[in-house]
Formats: C-alpha cells, sequence, structure tokens
C-alpha cells in the first residue's frame, strides 16, 4: 500500500538487504541472485510505514528479555495467585460444525426487504459470525438503490430490543401470562371454529399489505373461515390523493413523477423530502437538479406551509400559509392558467396578491411563481401534500393539468397496490359491528389500532369481541386488550416478498434464527388454517416458495429452472421484470366545480407524522426517540409548535403548557417556540405519548390521536380549535438552544460607512464566523470565486507535517444535503454509540458523533434554515491532540485523528479546545444508565458491531472516519496486492446518505472526485482562520433565490 | 496626621514580652485541652468534609456525570475550585519567601500561619485535578512520566502535564519550606514537652537541633536559599495554570495577559484568605500583639494594589477583545458581561474591583471588622473570576449549534463544600498542633531582638 513512497526516504537496514554482498541465507536462486535489485528493496521497504524505521533498538532498554520473563512470569504467577476470575472472561469456543459460510471475522451481507412498516425497502443485512449489526440498503434493488431510510437503519435494535414479546401469552384471570403455542394455537381455531359457523365475523386488522403471498394468504384463510374480513388501516396514508386522483381522471394509483425532471417544484403542504412518498426515492431524484457542477440548470422549489417541515427547509422560497388558505393558493394560480388557456376556473377563493398581502410575502416571490409555472411548461410539478383532503389534491391535479405537468408523470412503471387500505368507514364500520357484537375474532396483525383509533378500539369496544389476538412484536396498547398476545418475528428473523411497483418483487429471508419463542405472523395464521399439531419453522418458507413456483415464476417467463431463479432471487433480494402499467391522462373537469373555499375560524391544528418515531411504532426505539426533530431539535418528546407572533399572542415561552381545545377535546402541550411557522397555526407530532410501549417510549411526550375526527379539512388538519397558556411549564430538551432570532444580542454589530449608510454587519453569527457560506445561484453564476473573495490566507509559522501517501478526508456537498438525519442514525448502530435518554440530552450529554446543526437567518416570521453535517473535521492542526497530557488522541500518518480509549483517562481538555465541540465524553457507562440499564442485557451486548471497541466510562470519543472500515479494505488490498484507493472505503454516514452528499477518500488522488470538491469554488472549511486545517470540506450551499437571509446583503 | 521617621524600625510585635512569655504565648494552644469552641468549629468544618467526601464517593461510583458538566462544558467546578485553591495557595510562599528576600519584617508573625494556608490549600487543590477526570484510577498514573515497555510518554505540549510538574514542585517545596522554618521550633516543643510521647516525636522532627551559633548559621542559609527557590515558583505555578487557559485557542481563554493577570489573582487571593484566617486566629488565641494591626493593613494594601491590577486585566481583556477585531473572540466578553452568565461576572467584577477599593480609607482598612467582610468579598469574588473564566467560555465558544448553558448540581455543591472543609479541618488542626506563629522569627523582630543606637528605649 506504500508503493509511491521515495524508496531512497524508506531505506532500512535490515540483515538481507546488503548492498555490497550475497545475502548469507536465502530461500531461493532468485533471492540470492536479485538482492540488490531495487524489487527487493522495495518490498523490505515498504514492509513497515513511514517513520516506524526510526526505531532504534539500541535506544531501548538494556534489561534484558531473559531477565524481563524470569520477573515477569514470577509477578504474573502471584498475580494469579490473587485472582480467581477476570470480570472479561468469557468463553470463545470454536465451531465443531463449521458453517460453509461463516469465517470468524469476516462479514456476510444477506439481502432481504422490510415487509413489516410497509416501505418495502430493499436491504442488505450485515453479519458477524452470525449476528446481524447493520441493516443497509440494497444496492442492487431498483428503488432503494443502496439507501435507507433512518427507520429502516434503527430497526436493528427492535431485534435485540429486550423487551420483545418472548412467549405466547394468554389472558387468564385479568392477566396475561405466558403459555405455549399448542395452547393458543388450539384455542384460537376452536374460536376461530365457533365465530365461522355462528356466522360471526372474523377482522383481519392489519397495517399496509405489500406482500403478494400474504395477500394469498389471506386469501386462504378466507377460505378455511368463509367469515373472514381483512381491514387495512395506518395513521397516515396518502388514501385523500388516491381517491383525488381516481376521481380526476379514473386512475387507480398516483402517477409516480419524475422530481428529477422538474425545473420548478411548487409543493403544498408536502413533505416529500421527509415523510410524504417514498421519501429515499424523492430526495435522490429531487437533488439531480442540485448540482453545483451544472448551476445553469439548478431547480427552483416553492413550499406552500402552515408548519415548518424538514421538506420546507429546503425551499428557495418558502410561503407561509396557514391550512385554511391552501385551496386558495391553488385556485388563484388554476384561475391564472384556465383564464389564459380559456378553461373553467374556480370562483369564490382569494387572489394570490390578497394573500401575499395578509401573508407578508415577498413580492418577488410569488411573481417569479407565476413566471416560472408559465415558462416551464412540462416541466414544472404542483406537489400535494398526502394529508391534504381529496378537494386539495383533485384542485392540484387540475393545477397540474394547467401547467402541463402530465409529462413529468412516469408512464412506464407505477406504485402497485397488493391490497388497498381500507377507508374510515370500512375501519368504523368494523367498530361499529363490535360493539354490536357482531365480531367473534379479532386478529390484531402488527398493529395497534388502540392507540391510532382510541375511540373505535376503547377497552370497552373489545371487550364486545370475544376473542381479541394480537400478533406483535411488542407490548402496546391494543395488546392490553386482547385475550391472546402473541410474539413475531422481526423482519430479519422472517421470510416474504414484497411489492410496490410494478414490474419489481422483492425477497425477504431471515439471516438470524428467531431470538425468541416466536413465530412469524404468516406462519401462525397458516397454521390455524393447516391445523397442524406440528408446527414446524419452515411452513412459510415452503408455502411462500411453492407460491412463486406456482403463481409468480409462471408469469415472468424466465428461461432458467425455478430453483436457479429461486436461489438467484433470494441471492439478490430483488426480481424486476416487464409489467406494463396505464397512467390515464384524461382529466374531468367537472370535479372541480364542488369545491368551497375553507371557512375562516380560530386557530388551525396540524398533526404531523414524525421523522423519526412515525405513526408511534417506534416509541420504544431509542436510536429514533434520541434522533434530534431536524427542525426544532427537540428530542424525546413532541411539541405544540408555535410561530414567534403567535406565540407573544397567547403570552407563552419555549415550555410553557399550552392547553389546545379541538371539537370539544382538550390535550395539553409544551409550547416550542418555532421561527418559520405560519400564524395561528399549531403543528404537533402524532405517535408520542404511548403508554405500554418499552420502558424507552412509555410516557415520552403526548398523546395527540383524541384529536383525530372526521370534522376537520381533512384526518390531519383541522381548524377551529381555541388555545390557552394553563400556567404550567414544562421541559423540553433539545440537543440545541433555542435562541430568539431577532435577539440583538446574537447578531453582528451593524457596520456604517461615513454617510451613515449601512454596509455590513446585522449577521447571524453562523455567518459572520464563516460556519456557513451560501450564495445564490445568479450570484454564482455572475462570478464563481464569488466565496473566495474575502478569503484570507491563513499560514503557519511552523512546518506542517507532509501526507505523501494517504490521506483521508471528507467532503459534504449542503446542495444535495437536506438535513434528514440517516447519517446520524447509521453513525450510532455502526460505532456502538449509546442511547443516553431524555435526562441526558438535558444536561447537553448526547452521544452521536455525527449531528446535524442548524443555523438560522433572515427574520423570526421568515426565516432560512441551513444545515450542516458536523463531525470530526480530523484537523491537521488538530487542536485536541497537543493538549491531551497523556498522548491519547493522536496523529495518524493517513491524516486520522485518532482516539486511544485506552489511554484516555477522561481530562476532557480536547473537548474543551475542539472548536467543532464534536468530542463526545462518556460521563456515565451510558449503557448502564438509560432506564436501569436498559441497553446492558445480554440481548442488545450482542447487536455490537465487534469492529468497534465499547467505550468505558470516563474515556472520551468522537467520529473516527469509520477507521474499522479503512482497516478492513486495507487488509483486502494487502491480500489483493494492490495498492490501497481511497474509494475502497465508505464510511458508515456516506452509505446512509440518501442524496449522497458525503465523498471519502484519498485527498491526494487528485483525480478523485473528492480532491475535485476539496479544490472547488465553492468549497470551504468552516472556521478555516483557526488554521487548524480541517479535512471536511463543505460544498456551499446555491440558493436559487435572490435572498440569503441577510439583511445586508453582501455576498 | 503624624509625620513617619523612616530611620526607626517600625514595631512588629507589641506587648513587651520576655522571650519566654512570646514562648508561653505561642505554645499555649498546643498544652491546654481545647474549649468548646474550638470542638464545635471542627465538627463543622469535618462535617462539611465528609459532605466532600460523599460527593467524591458518588462520583467516583457513578460517575463525572453526577457533576453539571456537559458538552460543551468538559471543565466545570472542579477546576474552578482547583484554580481557586492554587490560589489561595499563593500567599504564603509569597510572605515567607518572597517577602522575608525583601526584608519586610511585618511578614514574621504571619509567616508560619500563611505558609501553612498554602500546603493546605495545595492540598485541597491537588485533588481536583485528580477527581475531576473520567478515570481517576488511571488518571494519577499516567499523568506521571514513568518509563514502561511500551515506550508511552506523556505529552510534554500539553499545558495539563505542565500543570501536574508545577504544582507538585511548588508543593513539594513549599513544604520542605515551611518544614525547615519550623525545626527551631520543634525544638522548642520538644524542650517544654513533658509527655514522654510528645518528647518523641518533637526530638524525631527537630532533628537534634541545639540552638548552636552554627545551627543557625547553617537554618539561616538554608531558609534565604530555599526562599530564593521558592520565589520563581510563587511566580510559575499560577502562570502555568493560567495556561491551561491560555495555550487553548478558545475565545476567552486564548490571551496573554493570563499570566501575570493570574498570579495577581492569586496573590490577591491569598492574602484575603490569610487576613480572615489570621484575624480569627489573632482573636481566638489572643495575639493581637504578635500580629498587630498594622500587619493587617499592609496585607489590605496589598489586596487594593492586587485587587486593582485585576480591575485593569479585566479591563485590558475587553479592550484587547474589541481591537482584536475578531468576532468570537469580542462576543465572548460581551456574552460575559451581558449573556447568561452577567450575574457571575457583575459579581465578580464587584467583589475584586470595587470593593476592595474601599480600602483606599485607612478608617476601613484598619478596622476589623470592614476589612474582614471585605476580604470575604475579594474570595467569592475570585472563586466567581475562576467560574466566569472557565464556564462562560465553553458554554458559548465557536459553534452556536453547540452553546449549552451549564448548571452546577447538587454533587457539584457538596464537593466544593467539601474543598473548604478539608482546609479548614486542616488549619484548625494545625493551630492544635503546630506554633502558629514562628517562634525563632518573631523573637527575632519583637523589641529588643535588633541592635539599636538609642538602647531601645524610644519605642512606642
Amino acid at each position: 500500500m506504500n508503493n509511491s513512497v521515495d524508496k531512497n526516504k524508506n531505506q532500512i537496514d535490515l540483515p538481507v538487504v546488503k548492498s555490497d554482498s550475497k545475502p548469507s541465507v536465502w530461500r531461493s536462486l532468485d533471492e540470492y541472485d536479485n538482492t540488490n535489485s531495487d524489487n527487493q528493496l522495495k518490498v523490505k521497504a515498504n514492509e513497515f510505514a513511514d517513520g516506524a524505521e526510526n526505531f532504534d533498538i539500541s535506544s531501548k532498554s538494556k534489561f534484558s528479555r531473559r531477565k524481563f520473563m524470569a520477573l515477569m512470569s514470577a509477578s504474573s504467577a502471584m498475580a494469579m495467585a490473587a485472582c480467581t476470575d477476570y470480570r472479561d472472561k468469557g468463553e470463545i469456543v470454536p465451531y465443531i460444525d463449521k458453517p460453509e459460510e461463516v469465517i470468524p471475522g469476516i462479514p456476510n451481507f444477506y439481502a432481504s426487504t422490510l415487509i413489516s412498516d410497509g416501505s418495502g425497502q430493499g436491504v442488505l443485512v450485515k453479519t458477524r459470525e452470525g449476528r446481524p449489526i447493520l441493516i443497509e440498503g440494497n444496492p442492487q434493488h431498483p428503488i432503494s438503490k443502496g439507501k435507507l431510510d433512518s427507520n429502516g437503519i434503527a430497526r436493528l435494535l427492535d431485534m435485540y430490543d429486550p423487551n420483545r414479546l418472548q412467549n405466547p401469552r394468554k389472558l387468564q384471570e385479568s392477566k396475561l401470562v405466558d403459555t405455549d403455542w399448542g395452547t393458543v394455537d388450539k384455542e384460537i381455531i376452536q374460536s376461530l371454529n365457533s365465530a365461522s359457523s355462528s356466522g360471526k365475523e372474523i377482522a383481519l386488522f392489519t397495517g399496509k399489505i405489500i406482500s403478494p403471498t400474504f395477500a394469498k394468504l389471506i386469501e386462504d384463510f378466507k377460505a378455511k373461515y368463509p367469515t373472514t374480513k381483512v381491514y387495512s388501516h395506518e395513521l397516515f396514508n396518502d388514501n385523500n390523493k388516491q381517491e383525488a386522483w381516481n376521481k380526476s381522471t379514473g386512475g387507480t394509483t398516483y402517477p409516480l413523477i419524475h422530481l428529477d425532471k422538474a425545473s420548478i417544484i411548487l409543493s403544498i403542504d408536502s413533505d416529500f423530502l421527509g415523510t410524504d412518498g417514498n421519501v429515499n426515492e424523492n430526495i435522490r431524484q429531487f437533488v439531480v437538479n442540485r448540482d453545483f457542477e451544472n448551476p445553469a440548470n439548478f431547480s427552483r422549489f416553492y413550499q406552500v406551509e402552515g408548519s415548518y417541515t424538514l421538506t420546507g427547509s429546503n425551499a428557495d422560497y418558502r410561503l407561509r400559509l396557514t391550512p385554511e388558505n391552501y385551496l386558495d393558493v391553488i385556485a388563484s394560480l388554476v384561475n391564472h392558467f384556465a383564464a389564459k388557456q380559456g378553461k373553467q376556473t374556480m370562483s369564490g377563493f382569494k387572489s394570490l396578491e390578497a394573500l401575499a398581502k395578509e401573508n407578508h410575502w415577498k413580492h418577488e416571490a410569488v411573481s417569479k411563481l407565476i413566471n416560472d409555472l408559465e415558462s416551464n411548461r412540462g416541466k414544472a410539478i404542483v406537489i400535494g401534500g398526502k394529508q391534504l383532503s381529496v378537494d386539495h389534491h383533485i384542485a392540484i391535479n387540475y393545477l397540474n393539468e394547467l401547467i402541463g405537468a402530465n409529462e413529468l408523470y412516469n408512464k412506464s412503471e407505477s406504485d402497485y397496490n397488493v391490497i388497498s387500505l381500507s377507508n374510515d368507514k370500512e375501519i368504523s364500520s368494523l367498530a361499529s359491528r363490535m360493539k354490536s357484537g357482531n365480531v367473534g375474532v379479532l386478529i390484531n396483525i402488527d398493529k395497534n389500532p388502540t392507540y391510532h383509533l382510541p375511540k373505535l378500539f376503547s377497552k370497552e369496544n373489545l371487550s364486545k369481541v370475544k376473542t381479541v389476538v394480537s400478533l406483535n412484536e411488542f407490548e402496546n396498547e391494543t395488546t392490553n386488550n386482547s385475550n391472546y398476545v402473541l410474539g413475531i418475528n422481526h423482519d430479519i428473523e422472517s421470510w416474504g416478498d414484497a411489492k410496490i411497483r410494478t414490474g419489481v418483487i422483492s425477497t425477504q429471508q431471515p439471516v438470524i434464527a428467531p431470538l425468541y419463542n416466536t413465530r412469524q405472523k404468516e406462519a401462525i395464521l397458516l397454521n390455524w388454517i393447516n391445523n397442524v399439531e406440528n408446527y414446524s419453522e419452515d411452513v412459510y418458507h415452503k408455502y411462500l416458495q411453492s407460491n412463486w413456483e406456482t403463481n409468480i415464476y409462471p408469469s415472468l417467463n424466465r428461461s432458467v429452472p425455478f430453483k436457479e431463479f429461486w436461489f438467484a432471487t433470494l441471492h439478490d433480494g430483488v426480481t424486476t421484470f416487464n409489467e406494463t402499467s396505464i397512467v390515464p391522462t384524461e382529466f374531468d373537469v367537472s370535479t372541480v366545480n364542488s369545491i368551497k373555499p375553507t371557512k375562516k375560524s380560530n386557530y388551525s391544528v396540524i398533526l404531523q407524522e414524525n421523522y423519526f418515531i412515525r405513526d408511534g411504532r417506534y416509541a420504544g426505539n431509542g436510536f429514533l426517540q434520541e434522533s434530534a426533530h431536524p427542525i426544532t431539535k427537540v428530542t424525546w418528546d413532541n411539541c405544540a409548535m408555535v410561530s414567534p407572533a403567535t406565540s407573544k399572542e397567547l403570552g407563552v415561552e419555549i415550555g410553557d403548557m399550552l392547553e389546545v381545545t379541538l371539537n370539544g377535546v382538550a390535550i395539553e402541550l409544551p409550547t416550542l417556540i418555532q421561527p418559520g411557522m405560519a400564524e395561528k397555526v399549531i403543528a404537533v407530532d402524532l405517535g408520542y405519548g404511548r403508554t405500554n410501549s418499552s420502558p424507552i417510549g412509555n410516557g415520552v411526550g403526548f398523546d395527540v390521536t383524541p384529536f383525530m375526527s372526521e370534522k376537520g379539512i381533512s384526518n390531519w388538519i383541522y381548524t377551529g380549535a381555541s388555545v390557552k397558556s394553563t400556567g404550567n411549564k414544562y421541559e423540553l430538551v433539545s440537543t440545541q438552544e433555542h435562541h430568539a432570532l431577532d435577539d440583538e444580542f446574537l447578531r453582528t454589530q451593524v457596520r456604517k460607512d461615513e454617510k451613515g449608510n449601512v454596509i455590513g454587519g446585522d449577521e447571524t453569527f453562523a455567518r459572520a464566523r464563516g460556519i456557513i457560506q451560501e450564495s445564490t445561484v445568479e450570484g454564482y453564476l455572475k462570478n464563481p470565486r464569488i466565496l473566495k473573495e474575502h478569503t484570507h490566507k491563513v499560514f503557519s509559522i511552523t512546518k506542517d507535517f507532509e501526507y505523501n501517501n494517504m490521506k483521508w478526508a471528507m467532503s459534504i456537498d449542503m446542495n444535495k444535503c437536506i438535513g434528514c438525519n440517516a447519517c446520524s442514525i447509521a453513525c450510532y448502530v455502526e460505532n456502538n454509540i449509546p442511547v443516553v435518554g431524555k435526562e441526558e440530552v438535558g444536561y447537553g450529554r448526547e452521544m452521536g458523533w455525527m449531528r446535524i446543526d442548524r443555523y438560522f437567518a433572515g427574520t423570526p416570521d421568515d426565516p432560512i434554515m441551513s444545515n450542516q453535517p458536523m463531525l470530526c473535521q480530523h484537523c491537521d492542526n488538530a487542536p485536541c491532540e497537543n493538549v491531551c497530557p497523556v498522548v491519547a488522541t493522536t496523529h495518524s500518518q493517513d491524516g486520522l485523528n485518532q482516539m486511544v480509549y485506552n489511554r484516555c483517562v477522561g481530562t476532557r481538555y480536547c473537548a474543551n479546545n475542539c472548536p467543532y465541540k464534536v468530542r463526545r465524553f462518556n460521563f456515565y457507562d451510558f449503557r448502564d444508565n438509560l432506564a436501569n440499564g436498559y441497553y446492558k442485557t445480554e440481548s442488545t451486548k450482542i447487536m455490537m458491531n465487534p469492529e468497534v471497541t465499547i467505550r468505558a466510562r470516563g474515556v472520551m470519543e468522537k467520529c473516527t472516519f469509520c477507521v474499522q472500515r479503512i482497516s478492513e479494505a486495507k487488509q483486502k488490498a494487502k491480500e489483493e496486492g494492490r495498492a490501497l484507493k481511497g474509494s475502497d472505503v465508505t464510511t458508515a454516514c456516506q452509505d446512509a446518505c440518501p442524496a449522497n452528499a458525503i465523498e471519502f477518500g484519498n485527498a491526494n488522488d487528485k483525480d478523485s472526485r473528492l480532491a475535485m470538491m476539496r479544490d472547488h469554488n465553492l468549497g470551504y472549511h468552516v472556521l478555516d482562520y483557526l488554521n487548524v486545517k480541517p479535512n471536511v470540506t463543505y460544498l456551499a450551499k446555491l440558493r436559487n433565490s435572490d435572498s440569503l437571509g441577510v439583511k445586508s446583503e453582501h455576498h | 496626621m503624624s509625620t513617619i521617621d523612616y530611620t526607626k524600625n517600625e514595631v512588629n510585635v507589641h506587648g513587651n514580652r520576655s522571650l519566654k512569655e512570646i514562648d508561653d504565648l505561642i505554645v499555649a494552644p498546643l498544652d491546654r485541652i481545647p474549649d468548646k469552641r474550638f470542638f464545635i468549629a471542627i465538627g463543622f468544618t469535618s462535617t462539611l468534609l465528609l459532605i466532600g467526601v460523599i460527593g467524591v464517593a458518588l462520583s467516583l461510583y457513578y460517575g463525572t456525570g453526577l457533576w453539571g458538566n456537559n458538552n460543551p462544558v468538559g471543565w466545570a467546578l472542579p477546576i474552578v475550585n482547583f484554580v481557586f485553591w492554587v490560589g489561595i495557595g499563593h500567599a504564603g510562599t509569597l510572605i515567607s519567601a518572597i517577602l522575608f528576600l525583601l526584608r519586610q519584617r511585618w511578614r514574621n508573625g504571619i509567616a508560619r500561619f500563611a505558609e501553612a494556608m498554602t500546603i493546605f490549600a495545595v492540598i485541597t487543590a491537588l485533588i481536583f485535578p485528580i477527581i475531576h477526570t473520567g478515570r481517576p484510577w488511571v488518571a494519577a498514573v499516567y499523568l506521571l512520566p514513568y518509563p514502561n515497555q511500551h515506550d508511552i510518554w506523556v505529552n510534554f505540549n500539553s499545558p495539563l502535564l505542565w500543570d501536574v510538574f508545577a504544582v507538585s514542585t511548588y508543593f513539594t517545596v513549599s513544604l520542605v519550606f515551611w518544614y525547615v522554618g519550623l525545626i527551631p521550633d520543634f525544638a522548642v516543643l520538644r524542650d517544654r514537652a513533658t509527655g514522654k510521647i510528645k518528647k518523641v516525636i518533637y526530638s524525631i522532627f527537630s532533628l537534634g537541633w541545639r540552638f548552636s551559633n552554627r545551627h543557625w548559621q547553617h537554618y539561616e542559609m538554608t531558609y534565604l536559599i530555599l526562599a530564593g527557590l521558592a520565589t520563581p515558583l510563587v511566580l510559575s505555578v499560577h502562570t502555568i495554570v493560567s495556561f491551561d487557559f491560555a495555550v487553548s485557542i478558545l475565545p476567552g481563554w486564548h490571551t496573554t495577559i493570563f499570566p501575570p493577570y493570574f498570579v495577581a489573582g492569586a496573590i490577591f487571593s491569598g492574602f484575603a484568605m490569610v487576613q480572615n484566617s489570621l484575624i480569627v486566629i489573632r482573636k481566638v488565641f489572643d495575639m493581637n500583639d504578635l500580629i498587630p494591626l498594622k500587619t493587617l493593613e499592609t496585607m489590605n494594601k496589598i489586596i487594593l494594589l492586587t485587587g486593582t491590577m485585576v480591575g485593569y486585566a479585566y479591563s485590558m481583556e475587553f479592550f484587547i477583545a474589541w481591537y482584536s477585531g475578531s468576532q468570537p473572540e469580542y462576543f465572548t466578553f460581551v456574552n460575559r458581561a451581558f449573556g447568561p452568565y452577567s450575574w457571575a461576572y457583575w459579581t465578580m467584577f464587584s467583589c475584586n474591583v470595587f470593593i476592595p477599593q474601599l480600602f483606599w480609607f485607612k478608617k476601613i482598612r484598619t478596622s476589623i471588622i470592614p476589612m474582614f467582610i471585605i476580604a470575604i468579598f475579594v474570595n467569592v469574588g475570585m472563586w466567581f473570576e475562576r467560574f466566569v473564566i472557565v464556564i462562560t467560555s465553553l458554554s458559548r465558544d465557536f459553534l452556536p449549534s453547540s452553546w449549552a448553558y451549564y448548571r452546577p448540581t447538587i454533587t457539584d455543591f457538596a464537593i466544593l463544600l467539601g474543598s473548604f472543609g478539608l482546609f479548614f479541618t486542616l488549619t484548625l488542626l494545625f493551630t492544635r498542633f503546630l506554633p502558629s506563629i514562628a517562634i525563632a522569627e518573631i523573637k527575632a523582630v519583637s523589641e529588643g531582638a535588633q541592635p539599636s543606637h538609642h538602647g531601645g528605649e524610644d519605642h512606642e
């Protein structure tokens, strides 16, 4: 790996390499003859890294080794006599029957699919000695393309969660007690038989079903038990969008959109980069037109929203608007284009000018929007949020029709529904049948209806069903009301298949035997169909295989025999084939007629999907609970987000409790003042306030599902709320302090010229200190060196170390980074980072090695948000290194800033002296500290990545640039006898980034993309004037707008 | 106002006592069974000490997480306490060494006590660098440069390591200096001792001292040399402690004014602590004559001087922060005065700069109660100075994203109380086991001890 080393420099005086004589000992004639050749020298020279040849044996102790050994053995013998046990003692037993594919120390990867969350993401599961240690995206999967959302990455923890249901349970004397599968199977089959023979309904309550084989299984179940009905429900769904599309065009599924071909995107409250649709795909396509190398073709993105979403934070123009007026925006745009095209208009709505005036929108934003939509026909698209009503979506579909957006519809493939979700009416009819005693058995399959639909599935209603069976991974609110609670397998312990798109089916295979006495949900149902005494583990495996063989395989017209096809598909985790999808484009204008403006009323409430906890399913997952909300940076809580002006109106500060009353339901919520919220809007995340989750998820946040009713604009948007301050206080913890944006104290001073004109200053610190550097696209096109104009050359007075070989470095493209946090969670999993809990985050002791910093600029009412992934910068002149008294942090020759945990005594001086504050200290044994050692159980211990040391209490830690991966790549290169390349290594954060914003590699490889980014005009280092020479280069964000939110725009 | 006659030695000991009477007076507390007041006092201080011991024990058992420290604020109360106590430890050696070399005779009455305080303050201070680390059990070993088979060495670039050497050297030299000064007094005690055990102990420690001329000659020379050795240490210790901050790159720490400013501050707080304690001692042990008001007044003058120097440093820091044009630097100082920790800043500023200015008034600097209160304020202020320096700079440094407010926890306060408990317990025990005033030295400045042109008759 040291091929490029100057060989003269590395000549070392080893006995074999004598320049003037033949060797006295030789292994071959070649060696004898070639002793003096360059070749030989090179091999020897490269044996040691730079600097190692300075090792001079004569300078070492004269103390003879023999003597030392004698003393050593004597003292060891004495020490041994005193020791009876060693605390790290464990048994290491070699394989007796060694599995063919397992080599200790070498990870195996298995392709699988995440099915239980309904996402169908193709994944690779990394296993070491049979233990899954990382879930990442499957690069061969045509939809995932090697990426996985943060929930998917964090799902690994769920498998090892000590709180999983470990045995089937049965209600006895109003208590759930562990029992065996034979008993529950027998009893439930009896109940099913009696229900079906007495004509009572058997209700299967499931989430989104994406598995074709599971759908067939349900058909079989129905055949066996004819009174069976299936209800599939998701708390967050796009039913309205689909219904509107169906009404507008007659099509069954809303088409996929070529976001990568869109020049102008207008989103009406759609969080398509956060929670709406296939997020990873959306991000990947969105950033295509955010390419700093192609600034002339930058897309422009407008967001209209009432809350502040991750997507909104990435908008070039963000137009704040209360949800009541969404229809007005759409209608006024419709009217503008319809009038021009002589088509039907919508009447009774406000004009865009009036809205702009009411909401203080920038004049240029509105005029640009209309102009952009007009001049980019066929390249502009309007996206509606899935939470909007059917009316909104119909109007949006019409607007898209008018601006020619159908050219951006994907006409070759579309989303695929194995079974469509039930609508609200179907669900409530189930509830009323339950009430009237017409439901004999309710089988809750991996759902939590009591929590999601508290009115319909209350304890009282469920008690009217004779047998309630819950098939869940964890206890939840519904299992409390069930007669049987059956533990099911985790995704990576299960077999299955998934089809979420036409022409693509992915497969799921287990990578580990079930940790506990659980079964996969399909196998449980199958057993009830087959009614066999002896359950076998592979019952669903066989079923799946035979379904593929008889139903799926024949339709694919493959030339290979089934077995081969099957194993190849399992290996790849996915199979693709040609399947036509028809995207109707005929728009039915008459559907627009009935749309009326939303009535104006008091406060609006938006119930949002949380980026990490989702519908509450992940409340027990510490990684996800501890992830900071991308906008508010709050962890371990949800809160009522209100604008600064609204908070003044209500007279509340951060943490004051607000009582929000909506349709007679009053809930107290803590206030969070969020700059950029629309006035009189309260946004709250759903999914919190779980009461029967694990010790991690119980009592975190506030449950706002009781707000959900049919009285809103949609299930998620409500008007007419009344809000008042209760005077109570609550502690919200966040990973960043909340400063008032208009606090003069936290801005730089205004600079004026002699005439008193403002010439500069009044900047946020993030910009004044060069932490965030940005430019407008226009400014950059005019002057590519716009960011380099004001820089000064900083020089060192000492000689810098020369990196002649490798020099690891990273660059992050801020044009692509949307701030989703996937990098941070992947880092938690890869590097065994502990979860610390709410109290410790409150102290400011969260342990994440990679965090997303968030800065606001502009005004509190209309801020501009900038993200910044922050991790150890591996500075050449690292200020942390020289202050450590015990040399526990050092610099490697390939440019890594290293931590030596064994040597660290925990003075924390390094963390103090780190200007980026990326060092994290183990104030406690954090694994033992949270919820009575919740993450220090036998099961979570084996989740740890064996390549990464578990840090002890009292030592410092920080990003290592995934040094374990670098070492692995080094070994591999050595094995293969080639030079190590920068591209041989990818870091965990890089792998996880859905936007591919992170580049990692060798800075000395001048042909690499990394080197290009380091030298780019937009490349900058944070706080470069400190001359610490960081090695993480940020590519300045270009905003396709005319403002950077700085009052005196001098950039 | 009377004119001062500079041709005459000032009077440092009053009461016109004979040498024996001086002996009796100084040794009296060692001979008698302590009264109730002593037991109440030591009961109080040892309770404080116990609170501190519990705080430290809990911290060792559970981890440093029991303190308020967080991610930007890596150093907090333990380091504040460390710097505070090292500062207190400065007055002793300054009084005994520098003032000795400068032939300031008024120092003789207070040198012993001041030196003892130095020792106790440094002992108290030394606890903190060890317990504040994450792994004290290895820190105590790894911080020492011992030869080992791994060839791992300490990092001589790190100011923390300089600290280890500076403070331990200072402690060793101070201890030796103190002990050397004690030898003749041990001999006095030995000669007076009636009990057998006492006699043996004092005999051992007095090293066979027989008050011979030759002994005195060697003693004086040794004392002079040690004073010479200790003098640079007075300046170096706090200089190096200040390097802990000045060598870093943090705004508010990275300043060149720190060494002199820290030394001035250390002397300032050290004198205040000595003055406080002496006021109690001279009252309780009836030693008003040996430690006259004049001595206290002189100390107050030094407090006034160093306080003003500290005030100058505060102002100059501000000026330079503005003058540097460095935004983070400037903000750090504005933030100190007007940010979330402004309460600490103004506590510091008033206690250290404004209040000691009262010593310009002779009436105040010669009245016991006002001077006692002012010195307490000085100590409070100096503790807050370290608090302001350590905490405010860390809590708001370069990246606003990482800013966080620091709050000490109950354990932090327990350890702070414990440090006072340890210091005062040691001090109280000292007053009962060793002569609080150097018997030999006080005799040298008592009336009639010095040759005089007038036969000593124009005293008083």
